[in-house]
């Protein structure tokens, strides 16, 4: 394999390969900032993969008083799944558990796209016959009563089946903590980058997988061949000095979005990697087969 | 290209009808068609009004009174700018496009309007934004403002929209209403959202309650800031002013379903 050299990481010549998927979106408000990202974190908790989460969710970015409908601190959150009918559960479930009864919470469509996700129109039967919809500005928005006043909810946001999910680099490192922290630096760089979000813990993935098992059932299993506890053992991928692998995942509401974030992890990776001990950055793939986008490193450095 | 203009010759003396007029020009009729359109037996527009300029949408009609009626009904786009009062229906059943009366308007303004947008600078007659007789409802959308005060019952049986009074509403404003949102920044009469089923009446006063009207307490209410903001977006300076952060709520009409609210903002 061809690889190149930049500022002390070897990347190599390899490209990340992901998937289309639905993507949708929310705006939640809240009295304070602290509130609005209370409940946006806890309403897009256990949302890493769609394997066994059934949504793959996370933070886009904090939104000003002046970006949101009501004025107020707001935080806007989007979540992928395999199909719009496969997300509106989710969406009704996470706003239902996480957002309603949320001190304060109103939530709004963050998403313009052809297929609508019920929000409100599920939701506004918790105010059993109390509910009042009001229309303004061309959208539908619900008044449910609550124990501390209003939760506000638009009637519907939209979903959009042109997204994707699945873009990823993978750092490979000589020392655990220096790989970490230059991997939160990645996070840091790819959390400004707007419409795409990482979905794994702080966004960073340990348990990378390859597709299949020997046990029947799994889908997923250890990627020996990027395990640096097994590189002597099995047909392994890593350098003689890689003792850590750590990925991360990115899912955009376009192929660009993902271009865009994993350019911008690469260039954290690239800027203070080789000090911190990440020796090289791959990506996964599955030889281009299952996944419609391939994102080449070479292009993205 | 001159904007079309009509002038009345003299101030008339029965009612005249102009409901057609509108219709007419979103039907492509020029000017010199428009003088032959008949709008009261044996009278045509041309004899009433001097008409000047070319029909591009566009329209300024001025000297008129209070017995010219249907000014502006079924306006679909463009702006119409009113010189003078109008009489009953202005706006009637308007689709869009906005009506400026530089003026008072009688009764029934605005009344079957689904969209668009209507500033009266002077006052506005009884039943404004109501519903016409064998109608269902009254406004189903759209944006009413009232720059002086208005008559009794305005928004009755009314669904959508908003109708912001800046002045003072008479008696039994929103009765019967089922949607939207009337405010009243000079407060309302008597027996304001009688028998209301749904809908907001917003103002700082009522003159005299009705007992069927339910003291729900101050709060603070996010669909407020939204609207306000909607508000601000579409009409700009015409917005109603802004709202206290604590309004206090009452429920009615409880003797209908009591989901509709007057929200007192003093």
């Amino acid at each position: 394999m061809k690889s190149s050299l930049i500022n002390g990481v070897t990347i190599d010549d390899t490209f990340a390969e992901a998937f289309g998927m639905s993507g949708t979106g929310l705006i939640i408000t809240a009295d304070t900032p602290k509130w609005a990202m209370i409940c946006a974190t806890t309403m897009t908790g256990f949302g890493t993969s769609v394997i066994g989460c059934g949504a793959e969710c996370g933070i886009d970015r904090v939104l000003s008083p002046d970006e949101t409908p009501d004025g107020r601190p707001g935080v806007r959150v989007l979540m992928f799944g395999f199909s719009p009918d496969a997300l509106i559960p989710q969406v009704a479930n996470r706003v239902g558990q996480c957002v309603l009864t949320s001190p304060g919470s109103a939530c709004y469509a963050a998403v313009e796209g052809p297929i609508p996700i019920p929000l409100g129109t599920a939701l506004r039967q918790f105010g059993d016959g109390w509910q009042t919809s009001r229309r303004a500005g061309g959208r539908r928005y619900w008044r449910v009563p609550v124990m501390d006043g209003e939760f506000v909810c638009e009637d519907k946001t939209g979903c959009i089946t042109t997204a994707v999910g699945g873009g990823n680099l993978l750092l490979l490192g000589t020392d655990r903590r220096g790989t970490l922290e230059v991997a939160e630096a990645a996070i840091e760089a790819i959390a400004k980058v707007p419409d795409c979000i990482t979905p794994f813990p702080g966004g960073i993935v340990r348990s990378g997988s390859k597709v299949g098992s020997k046990y029947p059932g799994m889908f997923a299993s250890a990627n020996d061949a990027f395990a640096p506890t097994l590189k002597g053992a099995t047909k392994t991928e890593l350098n003689a000095d890689t003792v850590c692998v750590l990925e991360i995942v990115i899912d955009g509401l376009t192929s660009a979005d993902v271009a865009n974030a994993m350019r911008a992890g690469l260039a954290a990776i690239i800027a203070n990697g080789a000090v911190k001990g990440v020796t090289r950055v791959s990506a996964g793939n599955y030889g281009g087969k299952l996944g419609q986008h391939h994102y080449h490193l070479r292009e993205l450095v | 290209m001159s904007q079309l203009t009509l002038t009345l010759k003299s101030a008339p003396r029965t009612r005249i009808d102009l409901s057609g007029l509108a219709p007419a020009i979103a039907g492509g009729a020029s000017a010199s068609a428009l003088a032959l359109l008949t709008i009261a037996p044996s009278t045509r527009l041309g004899d009433l009004f001097a008409i000047s300029g070319t029909a591009d949408g566009d329209i300024t009609l001025s000297g008129t009174t209070s017995r010219v009626d249907g000014i502006g009904a079924g306006l679909a786009s463009g702006t119409w700018t009113v010189e003078g009062d109008t009489g009953a229906n202005a706006g009637l059943n308007m689709r869009g496009g906005k009506l400026v009366i530089k003026g008072n308007a009688g009764p029934y303004l605005a009344s079957g309007m689904k969209a668009g947008m209507i500033h009266v600078t002077g006052d506005a007659g009884d039943f404004a934004g109501g519903v016409a007789s064998g109608k269902r409802f009254g406004m189903t959308g759209g944006s009413v403002i009232i720059d002086g005060n208005a008559g009794t019952r305005i928004g009755n049986k009314m669904r959508r929209g908003l109708i912001l009074v800046r002045g003072r509403v008479g008696e039994a404003a929103g009765s019967r209403m089922v949607g939207g949102t009337i405010v009243a920044e000079g407060g309302f009469g008597a027996h304001a959202g009688q028998l209301m089923r749904r809908g907001t009446l917003i103002g700082p006063n009522v003159e005299q309650m009705s007992a069927t009207f339910a003291d729900c307490g101050l709060h603070e209410l996010v669909i407020l800031s939204i609207m306000s903001r909607v508000w601000k977006h579409e009409l700009g300076p015409l917005a109603p002013k802004p709202f206290p952060a604590k309004v206090r709520r009452y429920a009615g009409d409880l003797a209908s379903i009591g989901k509709g609210e007057i929200l007192l903002t003093a």
